[in-house]
Order: C-alpha cells, then structure tokens, then sequence
C-alpha cells in the first residue's frame, strides 16, 4: 500500500497534468481573456471548500494577504500566456517548457532571500537554459 | 532570443515562467505567514482581481462543451494545488514532494501525443527531455 502522502502527490501530478491539456483544448477555440474568466469559475468551488475548512475565518496577516493576492493576480497572468502559447504550438512541447518557471523561483530566491542554490539545482538550471536556448533556434 | 516567428509560442511561454516563478516565490512567503487553505482563498481574490482587464465578450458566442472545458481547467488546476498540500499535510517532505509534482507535464505531454496525435521531431524531443528533468531538478531543495 502507498503512503498516503505520495497518493495525493501522485493524484496531483495528474491533476496539474491533465489541466495542462484540458487548458489546450480550451485555448484552441477560447481568446485567453474568456478562457481565465472560466477558470475562476473553475476554481471557485475549491477556494470556497478552502474557506468553509477554515470556518469562514481568514488570518489577518496583512503581509500573508498582500502575498496571497499577488500570487493570484501573477498565477492569472501566467495561466492568460499559457492559453496564448498552448494555442499557438504543440502542448507536448509548451507544457514542459512552461513547468520551466521554477528556474525564475530559485534566481528570485537567490536575490531576495539569499536561498543558495544546491549542485543538484546547479544541473536543473543548466538543462533549463538548453531546453530554452534548443527552442530559441 | 529570435522568440517569434515559428516559434512564437516560446515568448508566451517564457511570460508563464516568469510569473509562475514569482508566484513560486510569493507562495513561500504567503505559506509562512498564512495556511495553504487561505492561500487557496487569495489566489481566487487575485483571480477575480484579473476579471476587469478580461474580454466577456466572447463568452455568449461559446457552446456548452468549450465552457465546461474553461471551468473544468480552472477546477483541475486548483484541484492539483489542494492534493499538494494534503499531500504536505499527510507528512511528505516538501523536497521530495515538490519535484515529484513536477513531473506533472509528462502527463500533458502523454495526453498530447495520444489524443492530439502531437509528433514533436526529434530535437523538440530533446528539449522537451531536458526541460522536464530541469524543472525536476530545479524544485529540488533538500
């Protein structure tokens, strides 16, 4: 039997990978801009299961709030060049050059919270930029 | 970078990279100070921020099976943030989880090629193969 934690991790896998397509199929037919006002709609029911879990109470973190936000205005305008890019090439492709974004995350880790990069880390970044510099061409 | 013309795809894609990497960012600081579910909450506040600069009008023109496709990619993406952090929740250790999950694109790129009949050459392969096991890598912070 499989540890509880690696089902759930396992059903997330399939869950962000199946998104990927299902928002290629959508992205075919759908401008970005109607897309993302569906997909809010698509998220509603989890977000309101989120707040019922915490019995209706938010934690008044005024810094937690601000990040909480940004992370969800800069989450939707990524998904907004994810529709524009699926639509415009194979998701075979644009999918994993897309699930490239923790490269941005350790460089920003790097400069503001002064995260050190480990070797294993070092070899990620190096095959991203191959992957981008093979694309590029 | 020469990002337009056959591949005019890639500086959509890199716009993704750059803001899902803050997001990246953004989500360690918010899960320090707030729990995972009230990050789930605000990420919708900051969706529904978004609506405003949005077109509707192309969504009375859409048929029934293109919107449920829209609500259902929106559901299955926050479903896939919520199964990461019961599976946090369950004790996985965030250095073996948070790579694990990266493999998610595999799964795109299945689904792509079997359904979509996608045939990537072979150096599109290789930087499809490089890219997957980079993202890996990179989420990797033992």
């Amino acid at each position: 039997m499989l540890p509880r934690w690696l089902i759930y991790a396992l059903l997330c896998i399939l869950a962000w990978g199946t998104w990927g397509f299902v928002a290629k199929l959508g992205a075919d037919r759908i401008a970005p801009g109607p897309l993302q006002i569906l997909a809010t709609a698509g998220t509603f029911p989890l977000a309101f299961i989120a707040f019922l879990q915490l019995r209706m109470r938010l934690e008044k973190d005024a810094r937690g709030i601000t990040y909480g936000i940004a992370n969800g205005v800069l989450s939707g305008i990524g998904l907004l060049a994810y529709y524009a890019a699926v639509s415009r090439g194979k998701v075979s492709v644009v999918g994993p050059v897309t699930s490239l974004f923790p490269l941005l995350t350790v460089a920003l880790a790097f400069l503001f919270l002064r995260e050190r990069l480990n070797r294993v880390q070092v070899v990620g970044v190096v095959l991203s930029l191959i992957a981008i510099a093979i694309f590029s061409q | 970078m020469r990002a337009l013309g056959a591949n005019s795809w890639l500086l959509y894609a890199m716009i993704t990279v750059v803001s899902w990497g803050a997001v990246g960012l953004l989500q360690k600081l918010s899960t320090n100070r707030i729990s995972s579910r009230s990050v789930l909450v605000w990420l919708f506040v900051g969706f529904v921020a978004l609506l405003p600069f949005l077109s509707f009008t192309q969504l009375s023109e859409l048929t029934p099976t293109l919107i449920f496709l829209g609500v259902l990619s929106g559901f299955l993406n926050a479903l896939g943030s919520w199964f990461l952090f019961l599976s946090l929740e369950s004790g996985a250790k965030a250095s073996v989880a948070v790579p694990l999950t990266g493999l998610f694109p595999l799964i795109t790129v299945v689904l792509g090629v079997s359904i979509l009949r996608e045939r990537p050459s072979a150096i599109e392969w290789t930087g499809v193969a490089c890219a997957l096991l980079g993202g890996i890598l990179l989420s990797y912070e033992p």
